[in-house]
């Protein structure tokens, strides 16, 4: 298969990936499927007032949706899709996607902030806390899956477990990731920046309209480019018999998104001072002990 | 392509300069954070364009989060943090221009005085790159790098323990 070819159906893969998850946000919160829900929220935004606090701050208030689009976006540059179909091959890509998406709680803090209201400022502040609580233990199940590749290549990763996914591999490490990953692109039960009901809509509570729109479509590429992560890290990426390797990848990430929704639907809203609590007396430890295991197992 | 380089570093430069000069012409105290936040990206910016590419990606990432910190303590600590209040947010304005001056101009000796060697044309590549700075952390650096962390994590414990005092005061008065 030629490569534009192949370049093509990914782009039309990822675009149905993002209704993809725009359908099951809608269903987690209301437990219907309905097709043409995202469309009917976008043409509601789309037709919304735009409507600007008092004495808000113009810089920031302008430039955090379009900063929260443009990191996730540069984080999908890095992540492999087939053998060889990526956009960008860095030499540090597993700390890059890292680096990037520090950002995500940088835009919601300035989100938040710019607005000049209590509740986005809260919001905007509860994001930092839970990036505290989980950056550590994003960055400890990154530097175990690097250690077995012996490289922060994504190539070299996914290459790595060809004999055995990293699920097995290092099963701590990727539990880690997951519910890191999950707390990253703040999904229930870790949607304490944003929380519906309690901040009515936190950091992004003065936020309407095209603004508005730029936010939720950030997040549905957000939620894809995690879900893809985690089957690269930890999944085998394209690994797979029969299918071409495109289509492992795909299945692989619809399906690490579709259970991030359905842990989230089950789970009551976790509290931020146990989120924290966890992420350092649980989570730390248990990504030590992770990198402790895989540096055995490698010099086994 | 050198020229090309040299001007994006130029660029990236002038760009780290102007937000370090925003950082002090505004009285929000999240606003001058971030500026220097920008001002620090530019920097990891100039890292890559030099083809140092972990140390690039690590000063992108390690300064988002540590500026975003500083934010919220300068938020807790400052009387008019929003800047609204039109208070005057300066101090011991003369010595700290003496220092000021005295600190660049230091700054500026060291990097006029130094013996820089010749421009090299070609960086090894990034995978050898990271390959060459585990070596040098494992070998002959090692005993800095972990001094340095047995420093940071002795500040941590010594922190907390003062901490905990406090709040456990607290709970036998209440």
């Amino acid at each position: 298969m030629s490569a534009v070819l192949s370049w093509i159906i990914i782009g039309i893969l990822f675009s149905a990936g993002v209704y993809f998850v725009a359908l099951l946000e809608r269903w987690s919160m209301s437990g219907r499927i309905e097709w043409s829900g995202p469309f009917h929220s976008f043409l509601q935004a789309f037709g919304q007032e735009e409507i600007r606090t008092r004495r808000y701050d113009t810089v920031f208030y302008e430039a955090t949706p379009v900063i929260f689009i443009a990191v996730v976006l540069l984080s999908i540059t890095i992540l492999p899709f087939a053998e060889g179909t990526v956009i960008l091959d860095l030499g540090t890509a597993a700390l890059f996607i890292n680096a990037a998406l520090v950002y995500i709680m940088v835009s919601l803090i300035m989100a938040g902030w710019s607005a000049n209201g209590v509740y986005g400022m809260i919001g905007g502040w509860r994001a930092m806390a839970q990036l505290i609580a989980y950056s550590m233990a994003v960055v400890m199940a990154i530097t175990a899956a690097v250690m077995r590749a012996e490289s922060m290549g994504m190539l070299e990763i996914v290459q790595s477990q060809a004999p055995l996914w990293n699920i097995i591999y290092q099963p701590v490490g990727f539990l880690l990731f997951y519910f890191a990953a999950m707390a990253m692109a703040f999904l229930p039960p870790f949607d304490l920046p944003v929380a519906e009901g309690e901040l009515a809509g936190g950091a992004w509570a003065e936020f309407t309209g095209t603004r508005k729109i730029l936010f939720r479509l950030g997040r549905l590429l957000l939620i894809l480019t995690l879900s893809l992560a985690v089957s690269v890290f930890f999944l085998g990426g394209w690994l797979g018999p029969w299918l071409p390797g495109f289509l492992w990848t795909f299945i692989k990430t619809a399906l690490v998104a579709a259970s991030f929704f359905w842990v989230g639907r089950y789970f009551p809203r976790i509290r931020h001072d146990h989120l924290l609590e966890w992420g350092w007396k649980y989570a730390v430890p248990a990504a030590l002990f992770n990198i402790l295991q895989v540096g055995i197992l490698l010099l086994l | 392509m050198m020229e090309l380089r040299i001007t994006l570093l130029v660029i990236m430069g002038l760009i780290a300069i102007w937000f370090g000069w925003r950082v002090f012409r505004t009285n929000s105290m999240v606003r001058s954070a971030f500026s220097l936040l920008a001002s620090m990206v530019a920097i990891g910016g100039m890292f890559l364009v030099m083809e140092a590419e972990f140390l690039g990606v690590l000063q992108i990432m390690m300064m988002g989060t540590e500026m975003s910190i500083m934010a919220i303590f300068m938020m807790m600590y400052m009387m008019d943090p929003g800047g609204l209040g039109q208070m005057d947010m300066k101090h011991q304005e003369k010595p700290s221009i003496v220092v000021a001056v005295a600190t660049g101009g230091l700054a500026l000796a060291v990097i006029l005085l130094t013996k820089w060697g010749r421009i090299i044309s070609e960086a090894p590549t990034p995978a050898q790159q990271n390959h060459d700075l585990g070596i040098e952390i494992m070998e002959r650096s090692m005993m800095l790098f972990e001094s340095a962390g047995f420093s940071i994590l002795t500040a941590m414990v010594a922190a907390l323990a003062t901490v905990l005092i406090i709040h456990n005061n607290y709970k036998k008065e209440n």
